[in-house]
């Protein structure tokens, strides 16, 4: 699965209302577990998933994008939420971060999970393009940049 | 008359979509006695720019790496299997670096003549930066290129059938 197949309306939250890092990754998470059906339990492994991998190094680059993501063992197919907050959050980097895409992908297919991360960093490499994300104001306008 | 093409490469990503490839490769190589090869490459050039764009720790980027190379590995064993049920020669190899570069490269190298892909991406963004590898490959190969839908479950049919 390509990253332009793994984005999904329903997966997009905007305006995001975490205040921190942790719930930042809450947010996301309980939009994918209310999509897919996840058992409390279940996104409760996500979220520390997400967390854990969060504690080694954060996923906050320099132009305000954050990109946690984890690999998790038997999921089906790789998922990407994307988040969108009014008012940056300290999400570990040197800047605070106001764009989220969570990355959650199948550990037995590195491959997809490599590509669908490179996918993302390769279209947030234009300033333009952060410009018009960081200004959506719903759902529907994050969509329509993927697919203009 | 014979076949147009006297060696050709498969290209195979840890997909469905390149198995499936690789089927067709199999069988056009079958029908046709060309030479066929089959090559992963394993991206590290999206390794660096993750770690260098800190998406990526150092400690993830030897985690990934190594998954890769056991996914290469294991796609490679299958499809040396797959061509050895129907009595196909091939060469194999998994190289690391820029997938379409490599494929570019030992495409010039091994002369060969027909390049086979898992499918290309459905148009759906005029982004430019949103090209999977499979679209470069088509772009930019040397040579005449085949491009099998996974989709095609008459390949899986055919395959098991001849």
């Amino acid at each position: 699965m390509a990253f332009l197949e793994a984005i999904d309306k329903d997966l997009i939250k905007v305006p995001m209302t975490a205040k921190n890092g942790k719930e930042a990754v809450e947010e996301l998470v309980s939009l994918y577990a209310a999509k897919h059906g996840l058992l409390p339990s279940e996104t409760e492994s996500v979220i520390s998933h997400v967390l854990d991998r969060e504690k080694l190094g954060s996923t906050a680059m320099e132009n305000g994008i954050a990109i946690p993501h984890a690999k998790i063992e038997g999921l089906k197919e790789s998922a990407v939420v994307i988040g969108v907050s009014r008012l940056p959050i300290d999400f570990g980097g040197d800047k605070k971060s106001s764009i989220f895409f969570l990355v959650l992908a199948p550990a037995e297919n590195p491959a997809e999970h490599i590509q669908i991360l490179s996918s993302i960093a390769k279209v947030c490499s234009s300033e333009l393009f952060v410009r018009m994300l960081s200004s959506s104001k719903t759902k529907e306008d994050v969509y329509q940049l993927f697919f203009d | 008359m014979d076949a147009p093409y006297k060696r050709i490469l498969v290209y195979l990503d840890g997909s469905e979509g390149s198995m499936t490839a690789a089927m067709y490769a199999i069988l056009l190589a079958a029908s046709s006695k060309a030479s066929l090869h089959a090559v992963y490459v394993v991206n590290t050039k999206a390794l660096g720019d993750l770690v260098r764009s800190r998406i990526l720790i150092d400690q993830e980027k030897s985690e990934f790496l190594s998954d890769l190379q056991k996914d290469a590995a294991r796609h490679i064993r299958h499809t040396e299997r797959l061509a050895s049920s129907k009595d196909v020669a091939i060469t194999t190899a998994s190289i690391e670096g820029s997938p379409h570069k490599e494929i570019v490269s030992y495409i010039k190298n091994n002369d060969i003549d027909l390049l086979v892909l898992g499918s290309v991406n459905v148009i759906r963004s005029r982004r430019d930066e949103l090209t999977s590898e499979n679209d470069r490959m088509l772009r930019t190969s040397p040579c005449p290129v085949v491009v099998v839908r996974d989709s095609d479950d008459n390949i899986w049919q055919q395959f098991e059938e001849v």
